[in-house]
């Protein structure tokens, strides 16, 4: 019921903003291009505000109508009158102003965002500059020391450390800013509010997921899979293979005819919070997608810790297995995420699971590196043959990453007509497309596509950073990846058809031919509606029982994992007790409840139904 | 108290001491008075970053919310303090701090005290420079750096150390030695040792120049050696400084540092390789309680408090140097 409401509002919102702006179009011809631009978005703001407050007869609606009328009449007088009320007049705009952005989502050398050519575009719109910094080290630590200072960046993505923002308030209420200054931002995100309000009722952030237009899923593996080198394929003539048996199997016949070239058979990663390579391969091989540290069943709905169970025990074995043949790497357990990236970029490893984001830097060196045996090939394993693989993100809107603005910001208005601004359609394809006729084409029938050239050049991390795709293509309020453009094109240039299939090498082609498929992600099954999905971005209150138990079970499995791993085979079962003992000791129970209980929360949220209760 | 007494005393003669002390006190201090201007700045400096912060223990108290003023916090009494010492690891981990924090002290101690008489005998004074400012750099090297060298050099893919242990038959396969928890404290140990020794050495030195030169040449004439003279005279003169250095390191000996067990430490060494620092920065600050942080503060404050006054103490009663 409320859902319908809601669209309701929106389509009149829009069918009003139209109107008016025709209307505007026509009456204030003599007028230059820019002002009338920032009128009619004057305008529409007022609009919107009048539409979307329906009923509640304040005097916005009051005052927003009398401005639409003074900016109709495009006597001079009237941008001032208008700026009254919006208090964005042209001049005003475009003072240059820096502001501070911390970016914990990635990890890359801190810049000006004007320094790069999207930042400087975009400068150019709205006249203002960010100081863009990234942390070094534990997230965690640095937002924890920001809380304690109480002195934060003017905006703020604190990644995995949002909760404690969220719980320091740090963040400002952004509603009432959105409704006056945003209009792109309400346009992008309002289906999504319901998802984005928090306990109190408040929108603190922007997520980084809200998709608009048709949902085009990613030809390549961005997410969790295994992977393995293509000349091991090559070498037994690009057999079918989809148990985890037969994937070891397959590593272990190619490793005992190559036993000179002293390859590694398997790694994982295993440092600081990215722990995944090692604790979430059970999950998947049974048959789930990343819920992190539970299965929810598909009919219950309850969540089950699966780090003590059978799925678990069952992947050590097989890891310790593989250890003792000599075929792990046993510096997995002590090596930091850049001995890992360069361990994969040596193209001296066989096989490793991880996520396609996370091993992405180290893939795209090797595909730089031209020699197309050492590149990989993402799989979707399992344990068992009768089991259907749920590697594929279920389309899903993560609510626990976003990007802010906090209580230190100088100048909140400035930022989210920033945001606001950035949220135009043009401005995205620019975020994402970068600059007709440098980084992208357009062909007659109006589709974007990528020459061979420019695909080559981008490549390149520097050309990357340069352009500012780097800093500007995530972490910002966006469109959700997967989104289309009004004009049908795709919204992010690699899910684009044309472009996927022109960026793929020819080894890609080669070895997605010899499978019989056109893109990676047909390999995997088309992943099951799960309308809580993701369990891991469900937010966990600060220093509760759940949140100790995620610390303790941390600390408990990176103790015990690598002792299973690297145990002598016959110890295996001893120390997988001794471990199942210090697990349990843990409070599993509890930590399941409040998941189960958070999930059935998320789907009543999600399908609408019961939310009023 | 002072006061008291002496008003219970013969009171004509008591008020007389008392002005006459006052004007010697006040005369004393305008005749010192630039010695007093000097020190002020230092005092004010003490009050500001010692003692001003010292009301915010009261976090310990509090369930703190940074969000909140100081006082309308919950006050939840003793149970930060009741989660720590209810921790399972918590005992681990203090065993952990004192082990590292001992092993660093003693090999701390003699390895300084001992590179310094080294270099005090050597007669070259070039090959004495160079060495010790070989021996000071690796001070300078910030942990980071340091941690990545360590761990480089002790990887099992073709680290510096276990290709030398190889070559010469001690080992037949590369040990993961960063993987193996007993071998922590004797990594951290040595790598402190590497680390600082140079500069440890510098106020051994300074303390060398202070001795007597008569005093070796008295020894030399009686006969004694080399090794006399370093046991003989050498020692004893540095004495006072060890046994101040001692009592004031004691001070500070739950400092064990932060950085080279959190960026040396993984799972697989964590048993020995976390400290109370450590400890503090995963349940305290990571997980946004600054009031379990500020309550192992003000433990280790009380344990290191006792610390420094049983060793003052002790070396008041053996009859040596002291702090105070």
């Amino acid at each position: 019921m409320s859902g319908y409401q809601v669209s309701a509002g929106v389509l009149n919102c829009k069918c009003l903003q139209k109107r008016l702006t025709n209307y505007l179009e026509r009456g204030t011809k003599h007028l230059d291009q820019k002002k009338l631009g920032t009128l009619a978005l004057i305008v529409a703001t007022a609009a919107s505000l009048a539409a979307c407050s329906g009923g509640n007869g304040n005097n916005g609606s009051g005052s927003s109508a009398s401005s639409s009328e003074s900016a109709g009449s495009g006597s001079p007088s009237a941008s001032a009158s208008a700026s009254e009320t919006a208090s964005s007049s042209p001049a005003a705009d475009k003072t240059p102003v820096t502001f501070t952005y911390f970016n914990a989502n990635s990890q890359v050398p801190d810049i000006d965002s004007n320094k790069t050519e999207i930042g400087k575009a975009l400068e150019d719109q709205t006249g203002v500059n960010f100081k863009m910094q990234f942390p070094v080290g534990d997230v965690n630590t640095k937002i924890g020391t920001m809380i304690a200072s109480g002195d934060y960046p003017d905006v703020l993505a604190p990644d995995t450390a949002i909760d404690k923002i969220l719980d320091a308030k740090a963040f400002i209420p952004l509603e009432d800013l959105i409704d006056q200054y945003g209009p792109n931002i309400k346009r992008v995100y309002e289906p999504y509010y319901n998802l984005m309000k928090q306990a109190d009722g408040h929108i603190y952030f922007l997520p980084f997921s809200p998709v608009v237009g048709d949902y085009i899923p990613n030809p390549t593996i961005d997410q969790g899979a295994f992977f393995i080198q293509r000349r091991v394929l090559k070498e037994f003539n690009y057999p079918k293979i989809k148990t985890l048996d037969e994937y070891f199997d397959l590593i272990k016949k190619y490793n005992d005819a190559h036993k000179d070239d002293k390859l590694t058979g398997f790694t994982s990663l295993t440092y600081d919070w990215r722990t995944m390579g090692i604790f979430n391969p059970p999950m998947h091989l049974a048959g789930y997608p990343n819920d992190g540290d539970v299965i929810v069943d598909m009919q219950t709905h309850a969540a089950d810790v699966y780090s003590n169970d059978d799925v678990t025990k069952r992947w050590l074995k097989k890891l310790n297995e593989v250890n003792n043949e000599g075929l792990y790497d046993q510096s997995s357990f002590v090596n930091n995420y850049d001995q890992y990236l360069a361990k994969i970029s040596s193209g001296k490893v066989l096989g490793f699971f991880d996520y396609g984001w996370q091993a992405d830097q180290a893939i795209q060196n090797i595909k730089k590196s031209g020699n197309d045996d050492l590149d990989y090939m993402p799989l979707p394993i399992v344990f068992d043959q009768n089991t259907k693989d749920q590697y594929l993100d279920p389309p899903s809107f993560v609510d626990n990453r976003g990007v802010g603005i906090t209580t230190s910001a100088k100048d909140p208005v400035r930022i989210i007509q920033f945001f606001d601004n950035m949220l135009k359609e043009e401005n995205q394809v620019m975020i994402q497309w970068g600059f007709k006729g440098e980084t992208y084409e357009v062909n007659d029938k109006g589709r974007y596509y990528r020459t061979p050239e420019e695909i080559e050049m981008l490549k390149d991390n520097a050309k990357q950073q340069s352009i500012g795709f780097t800093y500007f293509n995530y972490s910002w309020p966006m469109y959700g990846g997967g989104s289309t453009l009004s004009d049908g094109n795709s919204f992010n240039a690699g899910r684009q058809p044309e472009v996927a299939q022109a960026s793929f090498t020819e080894g890609d082609k080669l070895i997605l031919s010899k499978y019989g498929v056109q893109t990676f992600s047909e390999l995997f099954a088309k992943p099951d509606d799960r309308p809580w999905y993701p369990a891991w971005s469900i937010s966990i209150e600060q220093g509760s029982p759940a949140e100790i138990f995620q610390q303790k079970s941390k600390d408990v499995k990176l103790k015990y994992f690598p002792k299973l791993v690297l145990a002598k085979p016959d110890q295996f079962d001893a120390i997988w007790n001794e471990y199942l003992d210090a697990f349990n000791k843990l409070d599993v129970k509890g930590f399941e409840d409040t998941l189960t209980k958070s999930i059935a929360d998320k789907i009543a949220k999600v399908t609408g139904g019961s939310s009023g209760n | 108290m002072r006061s008291d007494a002496s008003v219970q005393g013969t009171v004509p003669h008591t008020a007389a001491v008392r002005s006459s002390g006052a004007r010697l006190f006040f005369k004393r201090l305008f005749k010192q008075k630039s010695l007093i201007c000097m020190s002020v700045p230092f005092v004010i400096w003490i009050f500001v970053f010692k003692y001003v912060p010292l009301w915010g223990w009261m976090i310990a108290f509090q369930h703190y919310r940074p969000n909140m003023g100081m006082f309308d916090q919950e006050w939840v009494g003793w149970s930060q303090f009741r989660f720590l010492f209810e921790d399972d690891s918590f005992l681990r981990v203090i065993r952990n701090t004192f082990a590292m924090a001992v092993i660093k002290l003693v090999l701390g101690f003699v390895t300084a005290i001992t590179l310094a008489v080294l270099l005090n005998e050597l007669r070259i004074a070039m090959f004495k420079r160079t060495v010790q400012t070989i021996s000071y750099l690796p001070h300078f090297i910030s942990w980071v750096v340091a941690a990545n060298i360590i761990s480089t050099s002790l990887s099992i893919d073709g680290g510096i150390v276990n290709q030398v242990l190889m070559w010469l038959h001690l080992i037949d396969k590369p040990i993961m030695w960063l993987g193996v928890g007993h071998y922590f404290w004797g990594i951290l140990g040595i790598s402190e040792v590497w680390k600082d020794v140079g500069w440890n050495t510098i106020v051994y030195l300074a303390a060398m120049t202070m001795i007597d030169p008569s005093q070796y040449e008295a020894a030399e004439i009686d006969g004694a050696g080399r090794f006399q003279r370093i046991l003989r005279v050498t020692l004893p003169g540095l004495r006072p400084v060890i046994v101040i250095l001692l009592i004031m390191n004691l001070g500070s000996i739950l400092e064990t540092g932060f950085e080279p067990q959190y960026l040396m430490g993984n799972g697989m060494n964590a048993d020995f390789s976390e400290n109370l620092e450590i400890f503090v920065l995963k349940y305290g600050i990571s997980m946004g309680n600054f009031s379990l942080a500020t309550a192992a503060g003000i433990f280790k404050t009380v344990i290191s408090f006792i610390l420094l006054f049983s060793a003052n103490h002790i070396a008041k009663r053996v009859g040596d140097e002291r702090l105070f």
